[in-house]
């Protein structure tokens, strides 16, 4: 792996393969360049102290006399490891017979059933029968934290969650209580646990044994959706997978980006997502007709807001959007913004309290409590503390969840007033046009995090109604209007966002893949281009 | 070549009805002998049933009535039709189980893998196959239904040679 640094690397065999590493790689890691995942229970690549406790990732080392734990032995030049060796596969045989001794098999029941370790390499050591005469122990379950369930009995005391909070969150709220068979997890006497990171604690036990309160009994792993999207909550941008069963979001867990997120997200974020699924919807495109809204079709609605805006024409106007809304929303709602020669755009953005991660110095939960302020400004918005109350009579665009708490007359004043958004909030009640669009969660698209990153989310939801994409929407009424073509993918709607906006230059929907790319070379770059 | 129209003729033995009335006859007469061979008089006589019949699904219950049903949520899962409908649900002990639990009678192809993977023993099929209604609701059992039912449940297999040898 010669990246052009000076490091020294080293060459072992794993399994008959040759394999170069840098030095310092642990043998477990350059297994897994060559294919070879090694069981593990208490390696995980996020936490960066290694116990070698749960004693499952042994290897045989040609020369060496016992079984070393790969997890910390460091690959060394001309090692010849071998991970499925007989000496080793009984070593892990019995390892899973004694985890298996108290655990309660209770998968019909487990969260985890489907997606856990635990069960995974049990079946590959084909342990089928236990030959344990005693009674199981029985130790029940426990409430950690206001959120998280322990189920004691499932749990295999791999200490990944203990070693979470103490070495990744710098917090050490959680211990291992007791000793032997009898040792189990708990919160350090007199303290709580209590960290706005905590979640990770779920998505690093290998087994069911932490489990969120709200997730508890919901679905069955093989019963969800899984999808590759970025988190809304604020304006870092963690990587996420978002798990959908029946058109609702059940869960959302972090996906691994190490220039973002590293291996986890906040719980602001995992709270703050599963939340969309609540209110009540723009379903359908609505037109004014006297002095009521009237429900109506896509075609009528799209032709009818662009004679409006003909007759209104090329008057200066303003703008108030949202920073929820992807890049490609924006790219086309800036060619119609230059359409009607409106530049006096606004955005506004919900602040919250900050939380780090000691560890992760990127990873924040920031005051920019939305996903896409960044790409606003690149497009030249400004921000402002409280949306302007009162309207000049002149054309005015709205786009994006941001009148809840609007003056009930909010633009009122408007000559022409379009509205796209996903809610009905009171004040769009004075619009002429409300066009419904889908949230990220609905439609594909990208969103520039506070650092200049773009990072794709993909659909996971079926919209509600005939709600539609902004970008999908803003293309056809464009096309009326006789200034561009209907853009009816996201590829192409990407393509006219690097076309129109400088900051985008050299991007591709492909080249930036799942992990995302910097605008313009980089954060510093960006920077200089954003009139601050 | 038209209005041409072939005339096949058939020897005598086989254009006469004689000879199938006569083995229709027979079969009549060996019926009419024999008692074993009569018509069911099927609402008053039952057939007698295989223990192995596969027929209307029963929930087994717990001596306090509840339903055995944990709410894991294999059998709709391994349900061929989509016949089943399961939400589970937390209850005040913690424990899971069955909030909604349907089967589509209707739509069921009475397998039996539900009864096969249930982890628990509790949904069955059962030795019974009398079942009419007047919509198509109707049909759609709930889980109070379910557990109401009385009928035997199916063997799948045979207690004493499980692995059918």
């Amino acid at each position: 792996m010669s990246n052009g640094e000076h490091q020294n690397t080293v060459t072992l065999t794993v399994d008959g393969v040759d394999v170069t590493v840098p030095e310092g790689t642990r043998v477990i890691e350059a297994a897994e360049r060559v294919g070879v995942v090694v069981p593990r229970y208490c390696y995980h690549p996020g936490i960066p102290t290694r116990p070698a406790q749960c004693r499952m990732c042994l290897v045989e080392v040609e020369g060496r006399p016992k079984l070393e734990p790969s997890c910390t032995l460091q690959a060394e030049d001309g090692m010849v490891v071998l991970t499925a060796s007989k000496t080793a596969e009984d070593a892990r045989q019995a390892v899973i017979e004694f985890l298996l001794v108290n655990h309660p098999l209770d998968c019909p029941i487990c969260d985890a059933a489907g997606q856990c370790m635990l069960q995974d390499f049990a079946y590959v050591t084909n342990q089928l029968e236990s030959r344990m005469d005693e009674p199981k122990q029985i130790m029940g379950r426990d409430r950690i934290s206001d959120d998280i369930l322990y189920f004691a009995d499932r749990c295999i005391i791999c200490t990944r969650c203990v070693r979470f909070m103490r070495d990744v969150a710098h917090d050490d709220a959680l211990i291992v209580a007791e000793r032997g068979h009898k040792s189990y997890i708990d919160t350090f006497p007199g303290r709580e646990l209590n960290n706005p990171f905590q979640g990770n604690i779920v998505d690093v036990c290998p087994v069911g044994a932490l489990v969120h309160e709200d997730f508890v009994f919901k679905a069955r792993a093989w019963d969800m959706d899984a999808t590759a999207s970025v988190c809304p909550g604020c304006s870092t941008g963690c990587n996420v997978t978002i798990d959908t069963k029946e058109n609702q979001i059940v869960r959302m867990k972090p996906r691994h980006n190490s220039k973002v997120n590293s291996y986890w997200m906040c719980d602001y974020g995992r709270k703050h997502l599963v939340m969309t699924n609540r209110g009540v919807r723009a379903e359908v495109p609505m037109i004014r007709d006297g002095d009521k809204l009237r429900a109506t079709d896509w075609e009528t609605a799209i032709s009818w807001v662009a004679r409006q805006m003909e007759i209104v024409g090329h008057e200066t106007g303003s703008a108030v959007i949202s920073p929820q809304m992807s890049n490609e929303d924006l790219s086309l709602l800036w060619s119609l913004l230059n359409w009607l020669q409106i530049e006096k755009v606004e955005f506004q953005v919900s602040s919250g309290e900050t939380a780090s991660l000691p560890s992760v110095p990127k990873l924040k939960l920031r005051a920019d409590r939305a996903p896409n302020a960044f790409g606003l400004e690149l497009f030249g918005a400004e921000r402002v503390q409280h949306l302007s109350s009162e309207t000049p009579e002149s054309p005015l665009v709205v786009m994006g969840d941001l009148l809840q708490d609007a003056p009930e007359k909010f633009g009122m004043g408007a000559s022409f007033f379009l509205y796209l958004g996903t809610r009905l909030p009171e004040a769009a009640r004075n619009a002429h046009a409300i066009l419904p669009v889908v949230t990220f969660a609905e439609m594909d698209g990208t969103f520039t995090n506070f650092e200049g990153r773009v990072q794709r989310f993909h659909q996971a939801l079926n919209p509600p109604g005939i709600a539609r994409p902004g970008w999908m929407v803003l293309s056809r009424i464009l096309a009326e209007l006789g200034t561009g073509d209907v853009i009816s993918d996201v590829r192409s709607a990407f393509d006219h966002l690097v076309k129109n906006e400088q900051a985008f230059e050299g991007l591709s929907w492909d080249g930036i893949g799942l992990k995302g790319a910097p605008v313009r070379g980089g954060h510093e770059e960006v920077k200089n281009l954003v009139p601050s | 070549m038209p209005g041409e129209v072939k005339v096949v003729s058939r020897p005598k033995g086989e254009a006469s009805y004689a000879r199938a009335a006569a083995k229709g006859m027979r079969i009549t007469l060996k019926h009419l002998l024999n008692p074993a061979k009569k018509t069911q008089q099927y609402p008053d006589e039952k057939w007698e049933l295989s223990p192995r019949v596969r027929g209307t699904h029963r929930m087994a219950v717990h001596e306090d009535g509840r339903a055995k049903c944990v709410g894991c949520g294999l059998c709709p899962t391994v349900c061929p039709v989509n016949c089943i409908k399961l939400v589970p649900a937390e209850d005040e002990n913690g424990e899971r189980y069955a909030a909604i639990y349907e089967i589509d009678e209707f739509r069921c192809i009475f397998c039996g893998y539900c009864q096969e993977v249930c982890p628990v023993e509790a949904i069955h099929l059962g030795v019974h196959y009398e079942n009419a209604e007047y919509s198509r609701e109707r049909w759609v059992y709930d889980l109070e239904r379910l557990c109401e039912q009385e009928h035997d449940v199916t063997a799948l297999w045979d207690p004493s040679d499980p692995a059918s040898q």
